[in-house]
């Protein structure tokens, strides 16, 4: 619109006459009334407390007062060195390895199975996604009772069983295992939905079509509908792998990171050497290998999803 | 070998009931058109015959076989969609041989097949080419062409000419009618188009209501049509479809004419005054008003000039006037 009015370039007009072109034509008007808004609130929350760990996270500081007891990379020296940080990384590692290959790959079938509308399908769907409606505490702490030994639902097998009782997440090799099927219980009904999305948009003749070449249903999928929602996939990939990175709040009703710091993540670990034991510079300092981490899976994703654009 | 025959089939989705009770046979080779209008049936129709639709009764046969229970992959048919149905992440060589490498045919014979319909489709230059950097005639012959490597009985086409702008079309038209007499199959096409219809067709099936209406061959259709609604629905621009007393006709309810059957004249006959006049070169379409008529359609000769407010006189061929009774069907010829 406003190309076919613009002078040839030779004689540009000048800023004043630029200006005025563009606050009156009212896009001025709008990125002045606009913008502030968001970029004041971005600014407050987000960019200011992102910088002041940034800053704390170089000091020996309990919170209270201004940090003053600078103290270089001893933080993040002291966190290389803790075992039970190397745990909480392998165990962040393991849920985001699970995520990918249990929990999506699980989402991916039953959203196959569910995701043409019909009434039926409409009642599974909602069932599969109640989990993920509910908050991750209470969350936590059902399955805290499903596991318990004495009076859950292990209770009951184990008598059924006529085996001794068992006491999942107080067992040292077993508790993650445990923290690993709540978590990917509680957030498949996510990927699903979005696989959900993804498939009522594959067009139904490209599956006749398939059919009508002969191609059996495991067939179609792998030829014609995963290919289609390849984007979804991605995106949901990458939500997998941040969340991934932030589990805590279920954890804590299950095991609080016990048993001895077997169940830790990164984010309990913060919690629980930062937080409770008033190290907030320690703190800050896991919070910014965790938003590192967070930014390299953002540049990644961006990398190799969004650089060929898909069809 | 190939003929698809239809026995007494019902198709209701729900309590709504698309074709009542249908037989249609449809012989070995022949190209046949189902032409009707929207929502009548015709793709259900096609998909019947597909087998992506269970029909609620009735049987479907191709040769000698019932197929009504069968998978479409197992039926011997092949079918163009509208949309061309292509997968946009294969190249258009996988897209032809998808159905070849799926049945695990061995390669050479894959590769053969392929490059025979590549030729036969002028696609050999395309193949390592995704459909989104195709042109829509081109995709479209991806799509035939993904029909042709598999070796049908039978072809089913869904309005396959209808995306592509008005040269393409005629262009496609003709490859079309050329494939056809090339790979003798049979081949059953659903279209809108008067001109495919009129063209391609060895036998015409109209379908009104998912009932049929007339079968028969362009001609057949053209000039004898056996109810108003055939007689409408065939011919462009449409047969003029008068009441018989306002012709002078009262045992007729419905008198119809074709517009290149009206006479137009100097001395005798009605008088009429030029509502509208088309003028397209090699015709010249005019829209007359009569005393009893409000719309009388007439094809002249593109070199008779006419204008809007002309004043003239018209007459009806008698020996090509086609009459109707009061339920729409056509009676015995007309009295001299
Ligand atoms: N899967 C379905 N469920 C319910 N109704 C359907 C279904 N498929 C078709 N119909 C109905 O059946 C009728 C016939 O549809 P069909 O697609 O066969 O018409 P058509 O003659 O091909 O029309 P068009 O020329 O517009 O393509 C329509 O009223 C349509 O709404
Ligand atoms: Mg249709």
């Amino acid at each position: 619109m406003t190309d076919t009015t613009m002078p040839p370039p030779e004689d540009r007009p000048a800023w004043g006459e630029r200006f005025r072109r563009v606050a009156t034509n009212g896009r001025l008007t709008a990125v002045l009334i606009l913008l502030p808004p968001a970029l004041i609130l971005f600014t407050l929350f987000v960019i200011l407390p992102l910088g002041e760990s940034g800053w704390y996270a170089f000091y020996d500081w309990n919170g209270y007062g201004t940090p003053e007891d600078f103290v270089g990379l001893r933080n993040f020296e002291q966190m290389a060195g803790h075992s039970v940080f190397a745990t909480a990384v392998g165990n962040t590692v393991k849920i985001i390895v699970v995520s990918l290959l249990v929990q999506m790959p699980l989402a991916l079938f039953l959203a196959l199975l569910v995701y043409r509308k019909t009434p039926t399908n409409a009642a599974f769907r909602l069932i599969f996604f109640v989990p993920y409606i509910m908050a991750e505490v209470a969350a936590g702490l059902i399955w805290s009772f499903v596991f318990d030994g004495n009076y859950g639902v292990t209770a009951s097998i184990a008598t059924t069983l006529g085996i001794e009782r068992f006491f999942v997440l107080a067992d040292r090799d077993l508790a993650f295992y445990a923290v690993m099927t709540v978590i990917v219980w509680k957030y498949f009904g996510f990927h699903m939905m979005i696989y959900i999305a993804a498939l009522q948009g594959v067009p139904e003749d490209h599956i006749e079509a398939a059919r009508i070449e002969g191609a059996s249903r495991p067939q179609i999928v792998r030829h014609v509908q995963i290919p289609h929602i390849r984007p979804a996939i991605a995106v949901s990939a990458f939500f997998a792998i941040i969340g991934a990175l932030q589990v805590f709040d279920l954890i804590i009703p299950l095991t609080n990171g016990g048993p001895s710091n077997q169940t830790q993540t990164i984010v309990t670990y913060l919690y629980e050497f930062g937080l409770t034991r008033l190290r907030i510079g320690f703190g800050s300092a896991v919070g910014v290998v965790l938003f590192v981490a967070a930014v390299l899976v953002a540049v990644f994703y961006q990398r190799i999803f969004m650089r060929k654009g898909t069809p | 070998m190939a003929e698809v025959r239809l026995e007494n089939v019902t198709k209701s989705f729900g309590t709504l009931t698309v074709i009542p009770d249908l037989s249609l046979t449809v012989p070995d080779k022949s190209f046949t058109v189902l032409v009707g209008p929207s929502g009548c049936g015709k793709s259900t129709l096609l998909r019947l015959i597909a087998g992506l639709e269970r029909p609620s009764s009735g049987r479907v046969r191709i040769g000698e076989e019932d197929v009504t229970g069968k998978e479409p992959s197992k039926r011997g048919i092949s079918m163009v969609f509208q949309s061309y149905a292509l997968y946009p992440h294969m190249s258009v060589a996988r897209n032809i041989d998808f159905g070849l490498r799926i049945s695990g045919t061995p390669h050479e014979e894959r590769e053969r097949r392929l490059a025979e319909a590549a030729r036969i489709l002028a696609l050999e230059d395309y193949l390592d080419r995704k459909p989104a950097e195709l042109s829509g005639g081109q995709r479209q012959r991806v799509a035939i062409g993904r029909s042709i490597v598999r070796n049908p009985k039978v072809f089913l086409f869904d309005e396959p000419l209808s995306n592509l702008d008005a040269a393409l079309r005629t262009q496609m038209r003709i490859e079309l009618a050329e494939l056809h007499q090339s790979i003798d199959s049979t081949m059953i096409y659903v279209t809108h188009d008067q001109v495919e219809a009129m063209t391609l067709a060895d036998q015409i099936v109209v379908m009104n209501k998912g009932r049929i209406e007339q079968i028969g061959s362009p001609m057949d259709l053209y000039d004898t049509p056996a109810s108003v609604f055939v007689a409408g629905f065939i011919g462009s621009p449409k047969m003029n479809l008068l009441p018989g007393r306002a012709v002078g006709q009262p045992q007729a309810q419905t008198v119809g004419i074709r517009p290149e059957d009206v006479r137009v004249s100097e001395g005798e006959g009605w008088d009429a005054t030029a509502r509208v006049v088309e003028t397209l070169g090699s015709d010249t379409i005019a829209h007359l008003r009569l005393a009893e008529v409000d719309d009388l359609t007439v094809r002249l000769p593109g070199h008779m000039r006419l204008k809007e407010g002309d004043r003239l006189k018209v007459s009806l061929d008698p020996d090509r006037q086609h009459r109707f009774d009061a339920e729409g069907r056509r009676m015995a010829t007309a009295p001299a």
